[in-house]
């Protein structure tokens, strides 16, 4: 059960993001899991909602979305890996169809807050609105 | 709960109605490097890639700066891994410098047993928490002299489940399986599985008298994750682990020295 310290993260990064736009009040976020994790969603939207009460998502509306995985190999081959089929549910078959060689699994790991939503700034105090596609989350 | 959000988890309803409510919205999306070819830069947004970025820096304390050779082992409570690191100490080098790090949920027991072969140990209780993460990992090394050590044996939480989640930033990663666990336990578990840098099934001897083919339990792990060495053990009479051992040796050898990126 780490869902929490999960939750924990994804929340933290969604009150950081939505201070730097100077909102008070997160109305939607959205979190991309990957399917080769054993991260829950049922478990990290619960914990999310455990925790946000009094934080600026205590009413958000929280989205998840399962991310497939996405397989690069050395000898050039790229694409999305076949399903094992096993007793423990899924795990991406992460041998190259083209060389049989260990391909690296570059999609499908990922726990990431992927979007949040905040009301649109009043024209009085807020800077020129910027358009979404303009404010990254990352630094580089 | 459950009632209140449709197939992709999201509540139904409410954001019609908020719209209507409040406004328009604003929506801020958060950048997509490409997964962890960008340095690690989607560690703001991507809480297991932060994890991962983590244990990168506890890789880089420890075998970097201080080349302490660190391995973790991981499997079930039970399978034998603080058997088979005792079996490592009795066949370790007089002269090669040895520490451990036991995580547990509560309880000493695993780091009293190590501590009998008068090497450092430090315990961590994780309390509620099903793993070691990195942070517990880098704040138990304050307890060692890094330069001092050689060797760095991780014993992990007993759990197949979530430490797949959690890399600790060792040099090598070994996952212990025992037959008692059924042949199916490699399938079961199979993103644990492809998060290791090498197999080790355990209690052999015990195979046949539980039913367990060791056949498709090899064979299963060259499915799941094709190309590690798989070795089978009886921790208990010390039968297969010298070559775990002379596996180890050589990958510290190769380590010394060794660059990434
Ligand atoms: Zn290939």
């Amino acid at each position: 059960m780490h869902e929490i310290s999960i939750a924990n993260g994804i929340l933290s990064r969604a009150v950081d993001a939505a201070n730097e736009h100077g909102a008070d009040r997160i109305d939607a976020l959205t979190i991309e899991i990957g399917r080769a994790t054993h991260v829950n969603p049922e478990q990290v939207v619960f914990c999310l909602e455990a925790i946000a009460d009094s934080t600026p998502a205590a009413e958000a509306t929280i989205r998840t979305e399962t991310i497939q995985p996405r397989a690069e190999c050395d000898c050039g081959w790229e694409g999305t890996p076949e399903s094992l089929d096993l007793p423990g549910g899924f795990a991406p078959n992460i041998r190259c169809p083209d060389c049989g060689q260990r391909a690296d699994l570059v999609r499908g790991r990922e726990c990431r807050l992927a979007s949040i939503e905040v009301p649109d700034a009043s024209p009085e105090d807020k800077p020129p609105a910027r358009r979404a596609d303009e404010v990254r989350g990352s630094p580089s | 709960m459950a009632g209140l959000h449709d197939d992709h988890g999201a509540r139904v309803g409410l954001p019609d109605l908020r719209e209507r409510l409040l406004g328009p919205l604003r929506a801020h999306r958060f950048g997509h490097g490409e997964f962890e070819a960008t340095g690690g830069s989607d560690a703001e947004a991507d809480v297991l890639a932060a994890i991962r970025e983590r244990a990168g820096e506890v890789h880089e304390r420890l075998v970097h700066e201080n080349e302490v050779f660190a391995v973790e082992f991981v499997g079930s409570t039970g399978g034998g891994k603080t058997k088979l690191i005792e079996e490592l100490l009795e066949r370790a080098p007089a002269d090669e410098r040895v520490g451990a790090v036991v995580g547990d949920v509560a309880g000493e027991d695993d780091a009293t047993r190590l501590r009998e072969y008068g090497i450092p140990v430090e315990n961590i209780n994780t309390g509620k928490e099903c793993h070691l993460d990195p942070d517990g990992v880098d704040s138990a090394l304050s307890a060692f002299d890094l330069e001092a050590l050689d060797t760095l044996y991780v014993e992990n939480v007993g759990n197949m489940v979530c430490p797949a989640d959690f890399p600790l930033g060792t040099s090598l990663r070994v996952l212990v399986v025992s037959t008692t666990e059924g042949g199916d336990v490699v399938g079961k578990h199979p993103l644990l599985v492809q998060a290791a840098d090498a197999a080790v099934v355990n209690k052999i001897d015990l195979a046949e008298a539980v039913g367990t083919d060791l056949d498709r339990v090899r064979g299963d792990i060259h499915e799941v994750a094709p190309e590690i060495p798989v070795f089978e053990t009886n921790a208990k009479a010390g039968t297969g682990v010298d070559d775990l051992a002379a596996f180890l040796m050589a990958r510290r050898e190769n380590y010394t020295g060794h660059t990434h990126q």
